[in-house]
C-alpha cells in the first residue's frame, strides 16, 4: 500500500442545529443526504436526536444496529471497532446512502456517552465524503462537541411566533459567544413563505445576521414524503423545495447549482420584536 | 387595625433582635414578648394580640401550636425557624399554624409573611403538575399559561408557574413579563429560603398567577442544580395551591425531577403529521415505573383537528392509554393573545380553544373525585 492510499480523508461534517423543535431539522437533513449521495457522495446521516429521533421513522428503516452498538464496541474492542457493522443501508431509486440510527430504548439513549458520539463522527469522517447529523434543539453536552467537529453548522430556523424569534436570537448570540467562525455557522431559513405575522426582513436585522438561505415551505409535500419514507428530492425533483435543497446543497458542497433565494419580502411592519428586544 | 404581635422566642438574643425589628416595621406593634411558651399561654391573652410569631424549631412544636390555637382561637399563629423544611412545615401548618417564617427576619419579610399567610394560610396538599413533552414544539407553554389562568379565575386560589425550562424557557414572553429576577436566583439562594423569601422571586401576572421566571440565557442552565430546583419546588409547594411547571423537552435530569415531585405528570404533544403519538408511547413506557402512574400520568394533545371526542378516542386507541384532554389548533388565537401580552383564553371565552382548557381545568379541579374520568 502506497503512502498516499494510507492518508486518511476526512469527509465533511454538516450539522443541524435549531433552538425551536419541528422547523425542519430531519426532513433536509435527510434530503441534503440524498440530493449528495444522487451527486455520487459517499454519505451517511447520524441521528444524535438521540432519544426521539425519527430519521429511522422518515425513511421506513428498521434498523439492526444503532448507535447504542457502536458505542458497545467502543467499549470492548476500544479504536479497533468498525463502525460500518452498526450502519443501516437506504436505498431510493438506485441512489444509497448509509443511517447510523439513533439507538431503540430511550434508556440508551441516556446513556450514549458524548466522546463515544464524537469518536463515532471521527470514524465515519474516514470512510465517509459526507457526514451529515441531526440533533435535538439545545445546547447539550452532546451538541457542542458536534458545533465544535462540524465543519458546518446549518443554523435552521422558521418564523412563526415570538417565542420561536426570541430562541433563535438567544441561539445566535450564544453561536456568536462561542466564537465560531461566520462561515461555518450558516442561518437558514426554512418554511419562508409560511403564514406568520412577522417579517423574516424585522428577524434578520434582530439577528444582526442575514439568512444564507432561505427554503420555501410545502407542507404537503414534506408531509407526504414523511408517509412514503422517501426523500423528496429523489421523488418529487421538480417541486419547489426540491430545487431549493439542491441550491442549498450546491453551495455546500461548491457546486453550485444556482436558485439562491431572495430572502422573503417585508409583508407588514412589526415592533413585536422591539418589545422583546428593545 | 395594625398587627398586634405576641413574640415568643426562647432564645434572648435573637428575642431582643426580632423584638426590634417588629418595633420598627410600620402597621406592627408588638404588644407582648416572652421567653417561655408557658408564660405566654397564661399572660398573653390580656394584650389581645392577632398575630402570634412562635419559635418552634423543638419537636414538641406542634403540640404547642395545638395548645395556642385553644387559647387563641382566632389568632394567627406563625412558626419561626431557623431553617424551612417542607416536611417540618406541613406538620406545623396541620397542627394549626398559618404559616412559616425564617428567623431572623427583615420588617419587609416579617410584612410579606404576614401578608401571604393571615389571610389564606399556607398550602398543604397542593398539587402540583409538570409539564413533559418527548419533542419540543407540543404547545405545552401555550396551554400552561392558559390552564394558569383559567384555573385561577374558575378556583380562586393561588397558582404558580415554575418556568423550568432552563435554556429556551418562554413563560416571560408569554406573560409580557421582564422578570427582576428569575429561577437563576432562586436557585443561587434557595439553600436560605422559605416560603416567604421564594414568594418575591415569582413574578405577578394577576393576583392569584405568580411566575418564576427561566433563565435569561442558555449558558445559565449551569446556576440551577437539580438539588436546588427541587428545593424551589418543595418550598413553592408551599405558596400555591395548584404549582404548574414547565420542563425542557425528553427526558433529563431537569425534566426526571420535576415529575418525580409532582402529583400529576402531563405529557403533551402537537399533532403534526409526523410521529407524535409513537414518541408519546415510548416515553410512556418509562413512565409506567411508577406504581401509580395510571392515575399520575396524563397524556394531552394539542393541535387535534378535528378537537371531538372521536379524534380523542382514536388517538388514544393508537396510544394504547387514554388521552385526558385535546387542544385545537389556535395559532392565530394564541398568537394574537400573545402579541398583546395576554392568554387565548381572556380574549375568546368561548372559543373552541378556551373550552378546550376549560374542560382541562375542570378535570384538575376535580382530582380528587376521579375528575379526570368523569368530564
Amino acid at each position: 500500500m502506497s503512502s498516499a492510499e494510507q492518508e486518511t480523508i476526512n469527509g465533511v461534517v454538516i450539522s443541524f442545529f435549531s433552538t425551536a423543535s419541528s422547523v425542519g431539522k430531519t426532513l433536509i437533513g435527510i434530503n441534503m443526504a440524498a440530493e449528495l449521495a444522487r451527486q455520487g457522495a459517499r454519505v451517511v446521516l447520524v441521528d444524535y436526536d438521540l432519544q426521539f429521533g425519527d430519521v429511522c421513522n422518515y425513511l421506513q428503516l428498521e434498523p439492526e444496529q444503532t448507535l447504542m452498538d457502536a458505542q458497545r464496541s467502543i467499549q470492548l474492542t476500544g479504536s479497533s471497532f468498525d463502525v460500518r457493522e452498526c450502519l443501516t443501508p437506504y436505498s431510493c431509486r438506485n441512489i444509497m446512502f448509509a443511517v447510523l440510527a439513533a439507538p431503540r430504548k430511550l434508556e440508551e439513549a441516556y446513556n450514549i456517552e458524548t466522546s463515544v458520539a464524537q469518536k463515532v463522527i471521527e470514524h465515519l469522517q474516514g470512510l465517509f465524503d459526507y457526514v451529515i447529523v441531526d440533533t435535538t434543539s439545545m445546547f447539550s453536552e452532546l451538541n457542542l462537541m458536534l458545533l465544535d467537529i462540524s465543519t458546518i453548522v446549518t443554523y435552521l430556523g422558521v418564523v412563526d411566533f415570538l417565542p420561536t424569534i426570541k430562541n433563535m436570537k438567544i441561539g445566535s448570540d450564544t453561536l456568536r459567544t462561542l466564537g465560531y467562525d461566520s462561515e461555518k455557522i450558516r442561518l437558514v431559513l426554512n418554511r419562508s413563505n409560511a403564514k406568520t405575522r412577522i417579517s423574516s426582513e424585522d428577524v434578520q436585522k434582530l439577528l444582526k445576521q442575514e439568512f444564507y438561505y432561505v427554503l420555501p415551505n410545502d407542507f404537503q409535500a414534506a408531509s407526504q414524503s414523511i408517509i412514503d419514507g422517501k426523500p423528496l428530492v429523489l421523488e418529487h425533483q421538480d417541486i419547489a423545495l426540491s430545487d431549493a435543497i439542491r441550491g442549498l446543497v450546491g453551495l455546500y458542497s461548491n457546486r453550485s447549482l444556482g436558485g439562491v433565494e431572495e430572502p422573503a419580502r417585508r409583508e407588514h411592519k412589526s415592533s413585536l420584536l422591539g418589545r422583546l428586544f428593545g | 387595625m395594625g398587627f398586634r404581635v405576641l413574640l415568643v422566642e426562647p432564645d434572648r438574643l435573637m428575642l431582643e433582635q426580632l423584638s426590634m425589628t417588629i418595633s420598627k416595621t410600620p402597621g406592627f406593634e408588638l404588644v407582648a414578648r416572652y421567653q417561655a411558651a408557658s408564660d405566654a399561654l397564661g399572660q398573653g391573652t390580656v394584650f389581645k394580640p392577632n398575630i402570634i410569631l412562635l419559635g418552634a424549631d423543638g419537636q414538641k412544636a406542634p403540640e404547642l401550636i395545638r395548645d395556642f390555637r385553644r387559647l387563641y382561637p382566632d389568632v394567627s399563629i406563625i412558626c419561626m425557624g431557623e431553617q424551612w423544611r417542607a416536611d417540618s412545615a406541613a406538620h406545623l401548618v396541620q397542627a394549626g399554624a398559618r404559616g412559616y417564617i425564617v428567623k431572623p427576619f427583615t420588617s419587609d419579610e416579617l410584612k410579606n409573611a404576614v401578608e401571604a399567610f393571615a389571610k389564606s394560610g399556607m398550602v398543604v396538599g397542593g398539587e402540583t403538575y409538570t409539564f413533559f413533552s418527548p419533542k419540543g414544539k407540543s404547545g405545552k407553554t401555550t396551554l400552561i399559561a392558559n390552564l394558569a389562568m383559567e384555573l385561577a379565575r374558575r378556583s380562586r386560589a393561588k397558582v404558580g408557574i415554575i418556568d423550568a425550562d432552563l435554556q429556551f424557557g418562554d413563560m416571560a414572553v408569554f406573560f409580557s413579563l421582564s422578570p427582576t429576577s428569575t429561577i437563576v436566583e432562586a436557585a443561587r439562594d434557595a439553600e436560605f429560603l422559605s416560603p416567604v423569601t421564594l414568594a418575591p422571586y415569582f413574578m405577578p401576572v394577576t393576583e392569584n398567577v405568580h411566575v418564576l421566571c427561566g433563565t435569561r440565557a442558555p449558558n445559565l442552565i449551569d446556576r440551577v442544580s437539580i438539588a436546588s430546583l427541587e428545593r424551589i419546588i418543595r418550598i413553592a409547594q408551599s405558596l400555591y395551591q395548584y404549582l404548574l411547571i414547565d420542563v425542557p423537552p425528553a427526558f433529563n435530569p431537569t425534566s426526571i425531577a420535576a415529575s418525580e415531585l409532582s402529583t400529576t405528570t402531563i405529557l403533551v404533544a402537537m399533532i403534526n403529521g409526523g410521529y407524535e403519538i409513537e414518541h408519546m408511547r415510548e416515553a410512556l413506557e418509562i413512565f409506567k415505573d411508577w406504581p401509580d402512574y395510571e392515575d399520575r400520568v396524563k397524556a394531552v394533545f394539542t393541535r387535534v383537528t378535528p378537537c371531538d371526542r372521536a379524534s380523542q378516542e382514536e388517538i388514544g386507541r393508537a396510544l394504547g392509554f387514554p388521552v385526558a384532554g385535546i387542544i385545537p389548533n389556535a395559532y392565530e388565537e394564541v398568537s394574537t393573545a400573545a402579541d398583546s401580552g395576554m392568554m387565548a383564553v381572556d380574549i375568546e371565552a368561548s372559543s373552541p380553544f378556551a373550552q378546550s382548557v376549560s374542560k382541562l381545568v375542570s378535570k384538575i379541579m376535580g382530582r380528587h373525585s376521579s375528575g379526570w374520568r368523569s368530564v
